[in-house]
């Protein structure tokens, strides 16, 4: 099973901090020594603000995924509990963002690459739970009330297989009540 | 900061009858200046050239039309520079064309076919040929055409649609954050 990570609204508070901890993860720490304008700030994950939640938005690394599905170039791929991006390969036609429920995948510019006719050549962008980033999700990590998590496959199922424990109990005692506590 | 992306149009097969009325009010759309196509056939005296292309496949029908791709193929195969990024649409300049077909193998969607080419309303010949110009004939989002894409507006099923693919991701994130709601209790 693919990992992901989950955002909890009741503890959000919208302070856009996953968001950043994304960008310097993936553009390197220089962001913070070069003028803001010689990078391009991309984070992977939205935040959404509305009157009924803040909570941020990002891949849900799906079993089946629309993006991959929908990619005409063979660009998007599974590999390591994830769904990858091979920025190399993908054309930008926005194919994935519009196959995605979420609004999971962006289209980006990538700095210091153009196009043949000179104009910005953007491309695909969306979570990769930071592979090959030590340490795991920056966002989880960066978050400063925990309202984000990473979902193991271990973690869901185990969550699956009490929930079932429990359903099972609860329909013994309807029939037991004597053996009830 | 201003994602700046390329709009396009989407056609859905679970709608779409192929009746082609997309692909000829674009032909009619693009051909009403200097081809003087007007409201009737007779009008018409050059090829019912379209930009979208209906296409029967297995399950259905549905018009297929260009993606306007932000890291487009045929943009970046084109030697002659014929294809542009014009307020971030992908777009043809048919008089810079020479044909060279290299566009059409670079588009995964089969979105830009050859077509004749014809201006004053007559088809163009080609210089030192009698043989019909071509161009590579593909969605140019109606960026000349008020009122917005006439495939759109044409179909009597609704079956095609104009993207804003920042707006739409958008619109779904914030459906993604509300369903949190519901799932945020799952241990």
């Amino acid at each position: 099973m693919n990992y992901f990570v989950k955002g909890n609204p009741d503890l959000c508070i919208g302070c856009r901090t996953c968001m950043i901890g994304c960008v310097v993860v993936h553009e390197g720490k220089h962001i913070f020594e070069v003028d803001p304008d010689s990078y391009n700030f991309n984070p992977r994950l939205h935040m959404v603000k509305t009157a009924k939640i803040s909570v941020p938005v990002q891949c849900k690394h799906c079993e089946n995924p629309a993006c991959m599905a929908a990619c005409p170039v063979q660009a998007i791929y599974q590999e390591d509990h994830r769904v990858l991006i091979n920025t190399d390969k993908c054309i930008g036609c926005k194919a994935c963002a519009t196959a995605c429920p979420f609004g999971a995948i962006d289209i980006v510019s990538l700095a210091g690459t153009r196009q043949a006719d000179g104009s910005e050549r953007k491309v695909a962008n969306k979570c990769d739970l930071c592979n090959n980033i030590a340490g795991g999700p920056a966002c989880v990590r960066v978050c400063p009330t925990q309202a984000l998590s990473l979902v193991t496959e271990e973690d869901l199922g185990g969550a699956m297989e009490k929930k079932r424990m429990e359903a099972a109990r609860n329909a013994y005692m309807e029939i037991h009540p004597q053996n009830g506590g | 900061m201003k994602k700046e992306l390329g709009s396009f149009v989407i056609g859905d097969s679970t709608k779409c009858t192929g009746c082609k009325a997309c692909e000829m009010a674009c032909f009619t759309v693009h051909n009403q200046g200097s081809n003087h196509v007007g409201k009737t056939v007779g009008t018409v005296t050059v090829p019912v050239v379209p930009r979208l292309f209906l296409t029967k496949f297995e399950y259905g029908c549905m018009p297929i039309q260009c993606k306007h791709c932000e890291n487009a193929p045929c943009l970046n195969a084109c030697t002659k520079g014929a294809i542009s990024r014009i307020d971030n649409q992908v777009i043809v300049d048919p008089e810079k064309c020479i044909g060279c077909k290299d566009c059409m193998q670079a588009c995964p969607f089969g979105a830009v076919t050859l077509l004749p080419y014809a201006k004053d309303g007559k088809v163009v010949a080609q210089i030192g040929s009698n043989e019909t110009r071509v161009f590579a004939s593909k969605c140019d989002l109606c960026k000349d055409v008020p009122g917005g894409p006439a495939c759109v507006r044409a179909c009597p099923h609704e079956a095609l649609r104009l993207v804003d693919p920042e707006a739409e991701r958008e619109e779904k994130n914030i459906k993604a954050a509300e369903a949190l709601l519901l799932t945020k209790n799952w241990r």
